[in-house]
């Protein structure tokens, strides 16, 4: 027990590695804002010349990028509709409408408070139930990620926004652009016409960048005259009260985050959707109805992502499985440095498990200072003449979609998806629910046919599965759940409308 | 054409009794694209219930629907006004048709000019059409800095290669 305190207490004490954390987490708020560049990718970036460093050194700057960058994506997300991840495309459907009230900086000082205490709570899941958490992750069957996947779907009734048919039509378009390419599984070819570019199929980055950021700025010019909102920045923290009340929403969504976060394969992209429908389901009379600035709206999503960065780290650290690409990426590293992540990691090496759980510990402390320091800057973007940033996003937006894999195609790709959608701003069919549908398809594609394989392609094994599995079972009972939420009996029934 | 007047604001959708000028042809399109998803997904294996056709054949069901009934939805509503302009005003008004042809010859000159090239010449056009013909030394000052910061931080910080 004194040694394992040694332990924790060691960044604390090292002021290299104090230096290297705080220096990783300003990089990753900047790297995370901008969409297209990926936590994923600066993580990535970072093995290249951590190589060399001691291991120590190296997991600070890691996961002080990782802790920013997911904090990041909020910024733009908040500031210009332009999430700078998939984890903040929830974000954006509050923030934005709350930024052109004038209040961006109350907004993005909320999301980094919160995040703070998110980041706490997966941290603490961490440290205190970690192998618990992973021996139940892995409880997970093919049947129990495709009933996850079709959770997410459910979503699109959340995110879709007006009409919910051209919901589901743009979610399922989503859905059918992320067929194309090689299958996983069999090798065929779905749709690709021949095109060695479409072979490895459309990545949901490049989509996503066109759909918000291009299309955003397209739609933004036909108003190109109108002047930015104002911005408020006169009370940027939060006051207790105004904590205390999204004390209760920010604890369920951040162990949900910690739950989806501990499942290999899934991350705070889909935790925070999930969270987000969530609140909008059980919150009752919300001051501002969602969709137009609603608080609750930003405090489930952005607990959520923070809470699975704790939870990603936990069958990493356990049983040597990521919890998503980035802790995949973290593994990766300490094979460079010839440890063995695995089940044996934190007996032989308890001190990187300790150090870990400090390091994110001071990263998240280190976010909330930054993430306010900056929260004054970043309003200040907003108020840039559309004349001057409309054309600086459209670079960036490029930058963003070159960077996923060095390929002028991606950037035509991100074009044509801006155009489309322009177009689908223009008739009513919101993006989300289309990122949604590319996010997810492949995880339900696969995994329903995984799942057909084992019940050896018949179908009453297949759907007693459902109801024989106790994970299964639950799962399914909460899909029932989360459609019988959707009725209007459901609603008043709960007070809620 | 450049338009002058303001066109309304589509970032938050509201529905509408009018339907807009050529929402019936943009349902058509979708009910085309779940028409031809079906039937290339036709052409794939599909000799199990876990064959790789199965979920294409599903979206593109799905998709045909929602378009069938978008379409249905569409052609409820009254026509458009008749002051309601152009269909090609409603889709690309002067600022939208020229920042997006500009986008277009961007892409396709980015190959051959490269980064810094065709990226300053596109903030500097852009920023310049944007301010109606003005402001033309502070579109090249704000581009110039701009591109600067940004080849700075992406190419040299986070080690990005750029187009």
């Amino acid at each position: 027990m004194t040694q394992n305190l040694q332990y924790f207490l060691i960044p604390f004490m090292d002021w290299r590695i104090m230096l290297l954390l705080w220096g990783g987490v300003f990089a990753g708020i900047w790297v995370g804002a901008i969409p297209g560049l990926s936590g994923t990718m600066a993580v990535s970036l970072l093995i290249s010349f951590t190589f060399s460093w001691e291991i120590n050194d190296a997991l600070a700057v890691m996961c002080g990028t990782f802790v920013g960058a997911v904090y990041g994506g909020a910024i733009t997300a908040i500031l210009l509709n332009i999430p700078g991840a998939p984890a903040a495309i929830a974000t954006g459907m509050e923030g934005y409408p709350l930024a052109q009230k004038g209040e961006a900086g109350k907004a993005i000082g909320l999301c980094t408070t919160v995040s703070l205490f998110a980041g706490f709570v997966g941290v603490a899941a961490l440290a205190a139930a970690a192998p618990i958490i992973a021996r139940f992750a892995l409880k997970f069957s093919p049947r129990d990620f495709f009933l996850l996947a079709v959770m997410g779907i459910l979503l699109i009734g959340s995110i879709g926004g007006g009409d919910p048919i051209k919901g589901i039509m743009s979610g399922t378009v989503g859905i059918l652009i992320s067929m194309i390419g090689m299958d996983p599984s069999t090798g065929e070819l779905r749709y690709t016409f021949g095109s060695l570019n479409l072979m490895a199929g459309i990545s949901f980055v490049t989509a996503m960048i066109g759909l918000f950021g291009v299309s955003e700025a397209l739609t933004q010019f036909r108003t190109s005259g109108a002047k930015s909102p104002k911005q408020n920045l006169t009370k940027v923290i939060p006051d207790w009260p105004t904590f205390k009340k999204y004390l209760p929403l920010a604890v369920r969504s951040s162990l949900l985050g910690v739950f989806i976060g501990a499942l290999p394969g899934t991350g705070g992209d889909v935790a925070a959707l999930l969270a987000y429908d969530q609140a909008k389901r059980t919150t009752r009379n919300p001051e501002t109805p969602f969709g137009h600035g609603a608080y609750e709206g930003l405090v489930a999503p952005e607990t959520a992502n923070k809470g699975a960065i704790g939870g990603a780290f936990i069958p990493m650290l356990t049983l040597g499985i990521p919890g998503d690409a980035i802790t995949a990426i973290i593994i990766g590293a300490l094979f460079i440095h010839g440890l063995r992540p695995g089940p044996m990691l934190m007996i032989e090496t308890p001190h990187l498990f300790w150090m870990i759980v400090s390091m994110l510990i001071i990263a998240n402390v280190a976010l909330f200072v930054l993430g306010l320091l900056s929260v004054r800057p970043f309003a200040k973007i907003i108020e840039i003449p559309k004349s001057i940033i409309m054309p600086i996003i459209i670079i960036l937006s490029v930058i963003g979609t070159y960077a996923i894999q060095n390929s002028v195609v991606d950037v035509f790709y991100m074009t044509g998806f801006g155009v489309l959608g322009y177009f689908m701003r223009l008739y009513g069919y919101a993006t989300g629910p289309m990122v949604l549908g590319l996010i997810l398809g492949p995880m339900l594609d696969s995994n329903y046919r995984r799942t057909m394989q084992i019940a050896e392609d018949r179908l009453f094994p297949f759907v007693s599965g459902f109801f024989t599995s106790p994970l299964s079972f639950f799962l399914t009972a909460s899909i029932v759940f989360m459609l019988f939420s959707q009725t209007k009996l459901y609603r008043k029934w709960r007070g809620i409308e | 054409m450049r338009t002058e007047s303001a066109p309304q604001d589509l970032s938050v959708y509201v529905p509408e009794k009018v339907r807009r000028p050529g929402e019936i042809g943009f349902a058509v399109l979708g009910t085309l694209i779940g028409v031809l998803g079906y039937y290339f997904a036709m052409g794939m294996t599909s000799d199990s219930y876990s064959a790789p056709s199965v979920f294409p054949k599903i979206a593109s069901a799905v998709i045909t629907a929602c378009g069938a009934a978008s379409l249905a939805k569409a052609i409820k509503r009254a026509k458009p006004p008749a002051n309601s302009g152009t269909l090609f005003q409603f889709l690309l008004p002067g600022d939208v048709l020229f920042m997006l042809a500009m986008l277009v010859v961007y892409c396709l000159a980015l190959p051959k000019l490269h980064f810094i090239l065709s990226s300053y010449a596109f903030m500097v056009v852009g920023m310049v059409w944007l301010h109606r013909g003005k402001k033309i030394l502070q579109s090249l000052i704000i581009s110039a800095g701009t591109l600067a910061v940004l080849v700075a931080v992406f190419r040299y910080v986070f080690l990005v290669i750029l187009p």
